[in-house]
């Protein structure tokens, strides 16, 4: 439980890594856009995921 | 506002008031008791509906779009069948078919990923402080119309604002069943959200999200707003009588589910939701004589 007290803060980073990630690198494969500056689709999703993850964690919202 | 106060407000003796009590018993009687049939076959129904939804999107019988409506259809129809068993509605402790009840509280809520024993625990909280700012776990709700109380919903969901129900429980803490709740609710939440990553990354990721994470938002948004904004806007009253309101909903009780006649459940939570409506109907001239809120009721 002391451990998941002190992981729980950082759950939007572990939500944007491995939830976020994935999802957006399916959502582009279904939509046909091509990942930029020539990383793959979950390259970028990584990208995005943990950056948006850590915006949520630091920021306090999602949107 | 005590029942007392409810009394004085509307100016009713003490032997007025107790035979009101009796003859709102005698009518609440008739309605509580036989199994709630209707209700338990709604939670078994609504969560075969649910997990069939997997397979089917899956194997692409059913398109990705449809999956996601039947999903959140799903996942608005769950909590209800639950939330009886909370009221041990199906069953009281020590009786024969005490299993079924603790079953359906457990299974009904996974399309929203409620834990039990957390729904229970706040829920007769919310019961013994409705509308006090402090103690009741459901008052972070409060919102001066609708759409303010959809955005509430959504604003409560982000990571800075603190879980309502967590800070309860910690409140609780020294008590042993707050802590059991504390638990399984945290072991239920890691699940949820191991299963979807491990769908995420086993190339599922589109199909989790439309099937339970985006449905589990949007559910979790309507029923927030139809259970517990809409019965206790504005949330300023307490006591028995004034906590919860009846209203009418303009495109119809089904939509509300059941909520119109919330004031009911509040009055006698051992009635099953299905048979709100004809309790109210019979009651209503009792509840008019109490003052209750039935200022948005339209005959």
């Amino acid at each position: 439980m002391a451990i998941l007290k002190r992981l729980y803060p950082w759950g939007p980073v572990f939500f944007g890594i491995g939830f976020l990630a994935p999802l957006f690198a399916a959502l582009m494969e279904a939509f046909g856009i091509a990942a930029p500056l020539g990383l793959s689709e979950i390259q970028t999703g990584l990208l995005i995921g943990t950056g948006w993850g850590l915006v949520a964690k630091f920021g306090g919202r999602w949107i | 506002m005590s029942t007392n106060e409810a009394n004085a407000s509307t100016g009713l003796d003490r032997e007025a008031e107790r035979r009101l009590a009796q003859q709102e018993m005698a009518i609440a009687k008739k309605y509580i008791g036989p199994f709630p049939v209707f209700m338990a076959v709604w939670c078994f129904t609504n969560l075969a509906c649910w997990l069939a939804l997997w397979p089917l999107v899956f194997t692409g019988t059913l398109p990705l779009w449809a999956g996601f409506i039947i999903a959140t259809i799903n996942v608005a129809l769950c909590y209800l069948p639950s939330h009886e068993a909370q009221h041990s509605n199906y069953a009281a402790a020590g009786t024969r078919l005490r299993w079924l009840n603790e079953l359906i509280g457990y299974v009904s809520t996974i399309p929203m990923v409620l834990p039990f024993k957390v729904a229970r625990y706040t829920h007769m909280l919310h019961h013994t402080h409705t509308n006090d700012p402090v103690r009741d776990p459901d008052y972070e709700v409060i919102a001066p119309n609708w759409w303010q109380a959809v955005l509430k919903t959504i604003a409560r969901m982000q990571p800075r604002f603190p879980n309502a129900y967590g800070r309860i429980l910690g409140e609780h803490s020294a008590d042993p069943m707050a802590r059991r709740a504390g638990l399984e609710g945290a072991a239920q939440t890691l699940a949820y959200w191991a299963i979807l990553t491990v769908l995420a990354w086993s190339g599922y990721a589109l199909e989790a999200a439309a099937l339970w994470w985006g449905p589990r938002i949007l559910g979790v948004i309507y029923i927030s707003l139809f259970l517990s904004w809409w019965p206790h806007h504005p949330m300023k009253e307490q006591g028995r009588y004034r906590n919860t309101r009846s209203f009418t909903f303009k495109f119809g009780n089904l939509l509300a589910f059941g909520m119109e006649d919330h004031i009911i459940h509040h009055l006698h939570p051992g009635m099953p939701l299905n048979r709100n409506k004809a309790a109210f109907l019979e009651l209503r001239p009792l509840l008019e004589a109490r003052g209750c809120r039935l200022e948005d009721h339209h005959p």
